[in-house]
């Protein structure tokens, strides 16, 4: 415990004086400072620059683009147009649709509708981009024309049939659960926390053992200290540096956050990131410690494998690529909407996997609190087990020099170490 | 106190690296570990360290199993190497910290140490800074900073120059005069023979010889005569001969019992400078013993 306690605070040490880590944790900081106040930043710019566009908005029709119509409605589907498209200039086309792609095709409009009919439409445009919702409208818009014509023709006034069309619906949605909605972004940055800090810190273990191997300092080390305090020592220790960087990085980006959050007002995404109930940042923490420590531990025994610094990228692959699948097995079952496949329920039980898995339900679902006591109680347990194991496979690895042995020679090895 | 090793066995794989290796060490004097490459030495030396254990057989202390808790081990390993980018007072305390010491006490230690082979000047340095002999002296403080009862020092002098030698050989001589248990590992026979009392020598895994050196020379048989002369022809025309390695004449007799007489008749009719029996050094003993095909 002792020694534990010395190689702990030793590897700590280390991290905080590392220039890297120092250096990395900075500049991002500076990173999450500069996104927190981009709006108060790019808002300065805006004032400055943008009023005279501003002034005529609205106001002289000829600054804005042009929108060929043509086909059927006349008049009356120009003037509903206009009204359904208020940053166009509507212009009536004679002929077919070929006359209005020829004109959209030679820049002289944006884009073009051409009507063949009361209820169709076709829409010409240069490039249509992933945010055009033109064709929507103009569809919607067709759809109430037509509507509003036949209820016409059916003896409604026309001031009845368009407040029947147009009637307001208020409602509100009260989540009992977990509203995906709500939770999706910063479930999705944690999940994406969890993934960039196991690989970066598992690679910072391996990276560490590797070193005390090559420098064979590792010769000493060995006969001083037991191997599994020298595991638990520097697998904690990176747990709690890493720890330290992401509250530095969050905490920073929280406190920028606050600073400027009257520019944020209306971005609803921002908001909701830092909406997080506590109770989830209570799991968070947990599956954070627990599927960091697995992994670390096992980046640790690989490390104890590799002969230069050189082997560890092969050699921690087989473990990245683990990572790697649960990573994107719970990426797309968030996307989906759907957290609660039977994959996601025995990935939420697999240890190596829990902690994204489980998580993501808990975040995005709702799990029975038996189910989050048994993953975790499962996960702690092979915390414990991995951690022990890869002491032993770490104190064979280390004085193994030579080519890297075979994963069945390693387990070999264990059954006499 | 003494030092055992008795009946070990150990095995990597299928391949036995130990065959009931048995060896004793004694405090106040040292104990020569030899062996040829790959003999097993490395392997003895971390079973006596508790770096791995044997798969049978003891390590015991005064006919007890070594307390690895309470007992203190210095270790010079033959693969040297430390925390090349670190402060070398930093790494230091920090490893004698590792055997146990308090922090204050290793401080002291670290600094004593370091005066004593005069590297105080390197204290706040990083040790790559430091020249490979000189960071084999730092590495000599990790071995004996915590005050341990026995030392295991692989290959100690290899590197060294010989003003570093003398001062290892004095710092050794230093702590055998205190009662402790020093054993060598080394391929280095001078330093062995002037330093060990006893020696092992390993061979594929097992102790072909071990004992007391004065002992295992005087047990080679006494039928040799080392003659020192200006004029070896008529030497060699009377006695059968061969050529020493420095030209010196070796002179192979019938039986040992001969000795005495030959001797004399070599002071009275030829002209000598010196004449004395034939000890094996060694040199000799150990390649006797290891080489190639015997076992």
């Amino acid at each position: 415990m002792r020694q534990f306690g010395m190689i702990f605070s030793h590897e700590l040490r280390t991290y905080l004086k590392n220039k890297v880590f120092v250096g990395i944790t900075l500049v991002l900081v500076l990173v999450m400072a500069v996104v927190m106040f981009f709006p108060r930043i790019s808002g300065l710019f805006e004032s400055q620059s943008t009023p005279e566009p501003g002034i005529s908005q609205g106001g002289e029709a000829e600054d804005l683009p042009v929108m060929y119509l043509g086909g059927v409605g006349g008049n009356e589907a120009v003037e509903i147009f206009t009204a359904g498209f208020p940053g166009y200039r509507v212009e009536p086309v004679e002929g077919d649709g070929e006359s209005i792609a020829q004109l959209v095709q030679e820049g002289e409009g944006e884009c073009g509708f051409y009507l063949p009919s009361e209820t169709e439409y076709v829409y010409y445009a240069q490039d249509v981009s992933f945010h055009d919702t033109n064709a929507q409208t103009a569809e919607a818009l067709l759809r109430q024309v037509y509507q509003l014509k036949r209820m016409v023709e059916g003896g409604m006034t026309p001031e009845t049939a368009l407040k029947a069309l147009q009637v307001q619906v208020s409602g509100e949605v009260v989540s009992l659960g977990s509203d995906q909605t709500r939770t999706f972004w910063y479930t999705y940055v944690m999940i994406f926390a969890l993934y960039m800090a196991i690989l970066l810190y598992g690679q910072m273990v391996a990276t560490n053992v590797a070193t005390e191997k090559s420098s064979r300092a590792m010769e000493v080390l060995i006969t001083s200290a037991k191997p599994t305090s020298m595991m638990f020592g520097k697998v904690l220790a990176s747990c709690v540096a890493g720890l330290l960087q992401l509250v530095v990085i969050f905490g920073a980006a929280l406190v920028f956050y606050n600073l400027n959050s009257s520019y944020w007002g209306d971005s609803p995404m921002i908001a909701m990131l830092f909406d997080i109930p506590v109770s989830l940042l209570l799991y968070m923490v947990v599956f954070f410690v627990l599927g960091f420590l697995i992994y670390a531990f096992l980046f640790g025994a690989v490390g104890s494998t590799a002969n230069k610094l050189e082997d560890i990228n092969t050699s921690v692959m087989p473990i990245s690529m683990l990572f790697v699948i649960a990573f994107v097995v719970v990426m797309s079952s968030m996307a989906s909407g759907n957290v609660d496949t039977l994959i996601m329920q025995v990935l939420s039980y697999v240890p190596f996997t829990s902690p994204m898995a489980m998580f993501t339900r808990i975040a995005m679902s709702t799990v029975p609190w038996y189910q989050i006591v048994l993953s975790v109680v499962i996960l702690a347990a092979s915390v414990v087990g991995v951690g022990i194991l890869s002491a032993k496979i770490y104190r064979v690895g280390v004085l193994m020099y030579g080519k890297p042995p075979k994963i069945t020679d390693l387990l070999k090895s264990l059954k006499n170490a | 106190m003494v030092l055992e090793m008795k009946d070990i066995n150990k095995s990597f794989g299928a391949k036995q690296v130990l065959k009931g290796v048995s060896f004793r060490a004694e405090g106040g004097s040292a104990f020569g570990l030899l062996g040829r490459n790959g003999a097993g030495k490395t392997t003895s030396i971390r079973i006596l360290m508790d770096v791995f254990p044997a798969d049978s057989g003891q390590v015991l202390l005064d006919g007890k199993p070594v307390d690895y808790g309470k007992i203190g081990l210095g270790y010079l390993p033959e693969e040297r190497g430390l925390y090349p980018k670190k402060l070398i007072g930093e790494q230091l305390v920090y490893l004698a910290r590792l055997k146990g010491m308090g922090k204050k006490a290793a401080e002291q230690a670290v600094d004593f140490w370091l005066k004593r082979l005069g590297m105080e000047e390197h204290k706040n340095k990083r040790l790559d800074t430091l020249s490979k002999g000189n960071q084999q002296k730092i590495q000599l403080i990790t071995a004996l900073a915590h005050d341990p009862e026995i030392i295991v020092l692989d290959e100690p002098f290899s590197g060294l120059d010989p003003v570093n030698a003398q001062l290892l050989k004095d710092v050794v001589k230093e702590q055998i005069g205190k009662g402790k248990i020093v054993l060598f590992s080394s391929h280095q026979m001078n330093y062995i023979e002037e330093f060990c009392d006893s020696i092992a020598i390993l061979h594929q895994g097992e102790v072909v010889l071990s004992g007391n050196l004065r002992d295992i020379k005087r047990s080679f048989p006494r039928d040799r005569l080392v003659v020192r002369t200006q004029s070896p022809e008529k030497i060699q025309a009377a006695f059968p001969c061969t050529q020493g390695e420095k030209g010196e004449l070796i002179l192979l007799l019938k039986a040992p019992e001969e000795k005495q007489a030959v001797m004399q008749r070599l002071t009275r009719d030829f002209d000598i400078d010196g004449v004395e029996v034939f000890e094996p050094s060694l040199n000799d003993i150990f390649v006797a013993y290891t080489k190639e095909g015997q076992a």
